[in-house]
């Protein structure tokens, strides 16, 4: 049986609907990452699992008990916040105690936990100060410990590292990381940053308008997108996603892809024979950046690799990689190259497709094909 | 060109300033004119002031007036001077404005964090009684003090002032708490504290500003109250205001103006030393809670 269970939940607030039908489950000691675009009721979800927020129908489960009538203090979970919601008057280990407090736990043992957790998150030279005295690391920190010291059955983060510069940011996300390593307990993490999430989850759940559209790890989410939006949403650069037609052929179907000025490019789909049943349709082509190389930095172990001359548009060196831009389909598509590779723009040269890592999709229902 | 300008533009600054300065100097006189005739003559002896220079310094300095006042001035039937009246009006104005801050920060809190179905519409109807007048309520408010038994008793009084004071310090206090983070209140639920205990322990100890703006706005209410007092108390539970003019108003013997002038100071006194002592936080507060809400 799994640790964390969200079954059928709906939440409603009066007739607007913000999570339908939401089913999750978590394995002890894992890593749930909720994420998608601001306004896709990710917060919320994280709100009625921490009981912050009533739920309308469903049943949330945690340890196999159910909690949706427990008040947020007799979950037995911890919260970081945003804003981390450090109390302004107190100081940092009035604030790191303030939980232990209200539940009247008596002051030695709640100085004993307090040194425990700022000795871990090496924060103990902080603890007489105000929250307005510290940076935003430090701030964060407190907030992470004021939850660790809880020791509960499962931690919520909400969106914990959007308040921070660009460098804090990566390095509190490896901290988070190691933290979740250590203590071992189970997360639950809101974040939109799809960087975040692949880098910290054991499991991913993408959501959009309130509705789930898939829950996987995060190797399944982004190889094995359902839909467009998440295969979209999921890497950067994104995915490429190019306007394509099936051609049956004998036994190997082709894909043809239209060009404005040049006639169209055709490519055999190969290791996609399944395709033939879509004969003659209109489908969506996704191919990841990384899948799209110039011909020797194709991946060796691929199986089915092909190879199109397309005509170089742009050329943007990233220093590790070099993103080469062309037109197919009427869209830009980008394909990463190695740092060295020759590149002119203008040049027709043979970029290659590994087919492995391919994807298709019905234009209309935006839905995979498979 | 520039040059000259910019000569012009200092020039005319300077202008502008003096002319800012003059003008802010005379208000301020204009202000405090008042308050000089008052000290002034309640330190002279009554045949001083019978010379009609009212402005004038005194030639002879006395504090007589200021102990005649405070202590043998005869206000109603007996000669007890102001100190019975001022005690009462401390007895009154401490619960009345303590109660109804504390009413106010609490209904504040309510309804901003832990919002119900029309807690809109009740605010509305709370910020009502800012603006009902005095005089409406006379009737209706002796009936009730009547029917409760606390007429003419400071009990009543202090009811008078916490129920005609609510409005004004919650809205002080909602306007306040609406720009609270309302994370904190979050983050100190799944703390498992309950109701009071975040009220207590993170919402008040940030209230600082709205505090004393809310006390030295009840405080000079309550101790200016003259309509209520002199419509609700007897002999025993007068306010200081009504006394003053008792004393004042007295047909009997020579007008003492200098007893006069030392009783109204004494009077004024307390609200004055609330604002000298808090002024800068009202303001400070006043800021605050206008920002947002």
């Amino acid at each position: 049986m799994s640790f964390l269970e969200i079954n059928r939940l709906h939440k409603r607030y009066g007739a607007v609907e913000v999570l339908k039908d939401i089913n999750i489950s978590l394995e002890e000691g894992g890593f749930l990452v909720l994420v998608g675009p601001s306004g896709c009721g990710k917060s919320t979800l994280l709100s009625t699992i921490a009981g912050l927020e009533t739920i309308t129908e469903g049943e949330i489960r945690i340890a196999g008990r159910r909690v949706n009538e427990l008040h947020p203090s007799k979950r037995d979970i911890a919260m970081v916040f945003q804003s981390y919601a450090l109390y302004p008057t107190m100081t940092v280990a009035q604030n790191i105690a303030f939980g232990m407090e209200s539940r009247g736990v008596p002051k030695p043992e709640r100085e004993e936990a307090v040194a425990r957790v700022s000795e871990m998150l090496q924060i103990n030279h902080l603890l007489g100060r105000k929250p307005s005295q510290l940076s935003g690391g430090q701030r964060q920190r407190v907030a992470m410990g004021r939850a660790l010291v809880r020791d509960p059955q499962v931690f919520l983060f909400d969106e914990p590292l959007s308040n921070l510069d660009a460098k804090l940011r990566v390095d509190m996300r490896t901290e988070i990381k190691r933290l979740h390593q250590r203590v071992g307990t189970t997360i639950v993490y809101v974040t939109h940053d799809q960087i975040e999430a692949m880098t910290l989850a054991t499991r991913i759940a993408v959501l959009r308008d309130g509705v789930l559209q898939q829950v996987g790890t995060p190797a399944e989410i982004y190889n094995d997108p359902v839909n467009v939006f998440v295969a979209d949403f999921m890497g950067s650069p994104a995915m490429n996603l190019v306007p394509a037609r099936i051609n049956g052929g004998a036994d190997m179907p082709m894909i043809t892809l239209g060009r404005d000025a040049e006639d169209a490019l055709s490519l055999p789909a190969s290791g996609c024979e399944w395709l033939k049943a879509h004969d003659g349709r209109e489908v969506l082509f996704g191919i990841r950046p990384e899948a799209l190389t110039d011909a020797e930095g194709a991946d060796r172990t691929a199986d089915h690799v092909v190879e199109g001359e397309c005509t170089v548009d742009v050329v943007e060196p990233a220093g590790s990689d070099t993103f080469v831009v062309t037109r197919l389909g009427g869209r830009e598509v980008i394909a990463r190259m190695r740092s060295d590779a020759v590149v002119s723009v203008g040049q027709r040269m043979p970029f290659a497709f590994n087919m492995d890592k391919a994807v298709f999709f019905d234009p209309q229902s935006e839905q995979r094909l498979s | 060109m520039a040059v000259s300008t910019v000569d012009t533009a200092v020039r005319t600054g300077r202008l502008m300033r003096a002319l800012i300065y003059a003008l802010l100097i005379f208000f301020a006189v204009y202000y405090l004119l008042p308050l000089f005739v008052m000290l002034v003559n309640s330190v002279k002896p009554l045949d001083e002031i019978r010379e009609g220079n009212m402005l004038a310094l005194p030639r002879e300095f006395t504090i007589q007036p200021w102990l005649t006042a405070w202590s043998s001035a005869q206000v109603g039937v007996q000669a007890t001077g102001l100190a019975p009246y001022f005690i009462n009006s401390i007895l009154i104005v401490v619960p009345a404005v303590f109660i109804s801050t504390v009413l106010g920060a609490l209904n504040g809190y309510v309804l901003t964090k832990w919002q119900f179905r029309g807690a809109n519409l009740i605010f509305g109807l709370m910020l009502m009684a800012c603006f009902i007048p005095f005089q409406i309520v006379l009737i209706p408010m002796a009936q009730i003090l009547g029917d409760l038994g606390i007429a003419g008793t400071r009990y009543g009084l202090i009811l008078v002032h916490v129920v005609y004071g609510l409005g004004f310090t919650t809205l002080f206090f909602r306007n306040y708490y609406a720009a609270f983070p309302t994370e904190l209140v979050k983050a100190a639920q799944i703390d498992g504290a309950g109701f009071f205990r975040i009220f207590r322990r993170i919402l008040l100890p940030s209230s600082g500003p709205i505090v004393v703006v809310t006390v030295i706005w009840q405080f000079t209410n309550v101790w200016n109250d003259f309509l209520f007092g002199v419509s609700f108390a007897d002999f025993s539970s007068m306010p200081m205001t009504v006394a003053l003019n008792n004393l004042v108003s007295s047909s009997t013997g020579v007008r003492e103006y200098n007893v006069h002038f030392a009783g109204a100071v004494l009077a004024a006194l307390p609200t004055l030393v609330v604002y000298i002592v808090s002024g800068r936080y009202f303001v400070r507060g006043l800021m605050a809670g206008a920002v947002k809400g």
